[in-house]
């Protein structure tokens, strides 16, 4: 699998309902930490839910320092604040690189929906004429990895692929095709999201927010939480890596990315587009599936994610699916939108790292629809040389990114 | 390829009205502008998507989403993309947008704080995600191969191109869809008018590198190309309407809209010759971004100045947006079109309504009128309002088949 241009990670950095920084975050994850709690950044007293998954004690001071942090909005904040977690965890010297070929690729589900969102307070309430600049630039957004590459510096492409809830796969994997073509030294990718006002209010309408406990693939799932959150993986080749010493976390395989061309919001009923992104992930990866040691699922906790989810995984692994651990770590973090894959990839690499697999917690009874191992509520022990990060979205959108163990 | 556009919806309509000189910009008339003083867009005034797609319920699509499911209607056809072939083949789709539909995620989130979160709108909720468009235009088209969304400002379009180009050379897809797309709606609209962005009413003109240019005039298309892998487009017996040669994307991390930004652009065109194997010498006419907007204009030329240093005036630079507006997401696919179409025709289109160049500016070959020319080798340039940057170089096909 490894070959001189194969990608690596070098760098995590996240912010999440969970914990901010790498060891916070897989602590919590190892405990079965849960993000939850009533929503606090809008009130939700219209609504037949309240429960979310927001980031508390956050101060964008502590990493917002070349910008004003008045004057971006708090996806930026997050993007920043897990892209200097992930350049310091990568013990990478910005003064000492080319800043021409260093990059930033972000995906997002809503960039800064608080901008449109009090654009509506205003013409709701007959104030439009307090609608400032503002609001055009600091809402669209590609501002938010505008805002990363200008608080770090990076003068590389700068780049938002806002493909909603697969969005940080995308990312990772545009990357990742950059740095095999030399086109960039060092990338910068992830994603992130804040908690949204329009994004609970369409979910909620759905009927698709779980009242009191993200569960998924148990018996009797209610749905998911919506969230909020950032990760950025510092990215380079292994042979620049290798030179300047840096620990190498895990390799990027390779990607599969598909449409069902199907419906907007649900997905195949056969799970044919998620099963094709897996296939073409394994090929690209050059990995048979039976080497797979880990899946970590897109794993919503609504009824039907986690039923055609499961279906897919089978018709990708058949009989084979019965024997590899899949876990959804949404069921402590909630769904932090964009940023949820690129969690989610953090997540693979560090179960590479460390030998453990995160669990899929609250999990109490067994679906006859959803029958294989999904890590129930306890952590576990294993050998992880190859994990496959599946990330679904709104669109049809399917994607498998596969990371693995680096050889020395 | 397939164009939606205030001045037409082919290319060859497209390019023929830019080449005459034909202005879209029109007064603003929609109801609830009112309160806004800039009152001149490039909108597209009559857009009638029943006309592309008169068999199918239009209700599930909104503006945004209407512009690029007709596009790709016309891209498809043009093609030679069927409904078997798509059938048979997973073709990509990438779609370059500032906002997606601004429109309908602020609808949608207004009748929720209205009428109440329980009468929100499931299916604008839909649309409220960046790649609605995107996902719609698959669902519409069966285009299962890569689907994604790209957002970089107005560079949107031209990125997406190269975004998709290096799918195909990187072995990810056989076939791409490529373009761009943003609606003319209100809050764009506004946004942009209390930015100072437009140019004012009565003073100024939205013209590229003109003395009196005061800002741009916002207007709204939907642009797509099928890209192909060479060879697989010659054994399909393709018409091969140009080559794309590589493309650069670079970023200004120390714009902030009054900053200089032609370092990002002579990287981006550097990016680009490197990528293409090109040299500037073989680069026979340039695409402008330049929009009105005082700075931009100002930083292009200069970028253009120093990459042909001292040859800049042997180079032809048109530029199409005080005709056709600011179309954001679509604007570097358009230009992309428009040159494919100079390539075709031999006739390169004037900067409509340049009367007087900027004095200070470099000495450039501005091309004020329609100018008959042979072209081999084009550069589009895509500039952003804050800090992105992205050229494109596209060829003649060298081998025609």
């Amino acid at each position: 699998m490894t070959s001189t241009t194969a990608v690596v990670v070098t760098g995590i950095g996240l912010v999440t309902p969970i914990g901010t920084g790498r060891q916070r975050f897989w602590d919590a994850l190892m405990a079965g930490h849960s993000g939850f709690g009533p929503v606090k950044s809008f009130d939700t007293g219209g609504f037949g839910v309240h429960l979310g998954a927001e980031i508390a004690d956050f101060n964008p001071r502590d990493y917002v320092f070349a910008l004003d942090p008045e004057t971006i909005g708090r996806s930026s904040h997050l993007a920043i604040a897990a892209a200097r977690l992930a350049l310091q965890d990568g013990l990478l010297e910005l003064d000492k690189t080319d800043r021409r070929r260093a990059g930033v690729c972000v995906g997002t589900t809503s960039g800064e929906p608080h901008f449109i969102e009090r654009f509506d307070d205003h013409y709701v309430s007959g104030e439009l004429e307090r609608v400032g600049k503002e609001f055009i630039t600091r809402y669209p957004c590609h501002v938010v990895p505008g805002h990363v590459a200008k608080e770090l510096g990076l003068a590389g492409e700068a780049m938002m692929i806002p493909t909603a809830c697969a969005a940080g796969n995308y990312a990772i994997a545009h990357a990742s095709d950059l740095l095999r073509a030399r086109k960039t030294d060092f990338m910068l990718a992830g994603g992130a999201d804040s908690f949204s006002r329009i994004t609970y209010t369409g979910f909620a309408r759905l009927g698709a927010i779980a009242p009191e406990v993200c569960q998924p693939f148990d018996r009797n799932r209610k749905g998911m939480v919506p969230g909020e959150g950032a990760a950025m993986l510092l990215l380079e080749l292994k042979e620049r890596a290798i030179a300047r010493g840096a620990r190498i976390y895990c390799e990027i395989g390779g990607y599969g990315l598909s449409c069902d061309a199907h419906h907007m919001t649900a997905a195949h009923p056969q799970g044919e587009g998620a099963a094709r992104a897996m296939n073409i992930a394994l090929t690209k990866s050059g990995v048979a599936p039976s080497q797979v040691d880990y899946i970590s699922a897109h794993g919503t906790g609504t009824p039907t994610n986690d039923r055609l989810e499961t279906i897919a995984v089978k018709k990708t692994f058949g009989q084979l699916a019965y024997e590899i651990p899949i876990s959804s770590i949404k069921s402590m973090l909630g769904h932090t939108m964009g940023a949820a894959s690129a969690i989610e990839a953090a997540a693979c690499a560090l179960a590479i790292t460390e030998g453990r697999i995160p669990p899929t917690m609250n999990w109490v009874s067994k679906d006859p629809e959803c029958d294989l191992d999904y890590v129930p509520n306890v952590s576990r022990a294993r050998d992880v040389r190859v994990a496959m990060n599946n990330a679904y979205a709104f669109g049809g959108n399917n994607s498998s990114l596969i990371l693995t163990a680096s050889s020395a | 390829m397939g164009v939606i556009s205030s001045l037409g919806d082919s290319p060859a309509l497209l390019h023929s009205a830019l080449c005459q000189g034909r202005t879209a910009l029109h007064p603003v008339q929609e109801p609830g502008f009112d309160d806004l003083t800039c009152r001149q867009a490039g909108h597209i005034s009559a857009f009638h998507p029943e006309v592309y797609l008169p068999e199918k319920n239009l209700r599930p699509l909104d503006r945004t989403g209407q512009l690029v499911v007709c596009a790709a209607k016309l891209a498809l056809v043009n093609s030679g993309w069927t409904a078997d072939k798509l059938g048979a083949h997973d073709v990509g789709l990438v779609l370059g947008t500032m906002f997606g539909s601004v429109h309908t995620i602020s609808k949608f989130d207004r009748h929720a704080l209205i009428q109440g979160p329980s009468y929100a709108s499931p299916m604008d909720f839909a649309n409220t995600v960046i790649n609605a468009a995107a996902g719609q235009t698959a669902i519409w088209h069966k285009l299962r191969g890569i689907n994604s969304t790209i957002a970089c400002g107005s560079t949107s379009g031209l990125v997406a191109l190269g975004y998709a180009t290096d799918l195909i050379r990187y072995g990810h897809q056989i076939a791409v869809l490529a373009g761009g797309a943003d609606e003319f709606c209100f809050e764009s609209f506004c946004g942009f008018e209390r930015a100072g962005l437009l140019y004012g009413n009565g003073e100024g003109r939205p013209v590229p590198f003109d003395h009196r240019r005061t800002g741009f005039a916002l207007g709204e298309a939907a642009g797509l190309l099928m890209l192909e892998d060479w060879e697989a487009a010659v054994s399909r017996g393709a018409n091969i309407l140009a080559e794309i040669r590589g493309y650069g994307s670079t970023y200004n991390p120390v714009s902030d809209q009054s900053g200089n930004e032609s370092d990002a652009i002579v990287r981006a065109i550097q990016a680009a010759t490197e990528d293409a194997a090109l040299s500037l010498v073989e680069i026979d006419c340039i695409s402008a971004s330049a929009n009105g907007s005082v700075n931009l204009d100002r930083d292009e030329a200069f970028a253009v100045k120093t990459l042909w240093n001292g040859y800049s005036s042997l180079v032809p630079i048109t530029a199409i947006k005080s005709m056709v507006g600011e179309t954001l997401g679509a604007s570097g696919v358009l230009q992309a079109i428009d040159l494919v179409e100079t390539m075709r025709t031999g006739q390169l289109p004037g900067i409509a309504g340049l009367d007087e160049f900027e004095p200070t500016l470099p000495s450039l070959d501005i091309c004020r009128h329609e100018r008959s020319i042979r072209v081999r080798s084009g550069l589009v340039n895509s500039i952003g309002f804050d800090g992105h940057a992205c050229a494109l170089l596209i060829s003649k096909p060298q081998d025609p088949n």
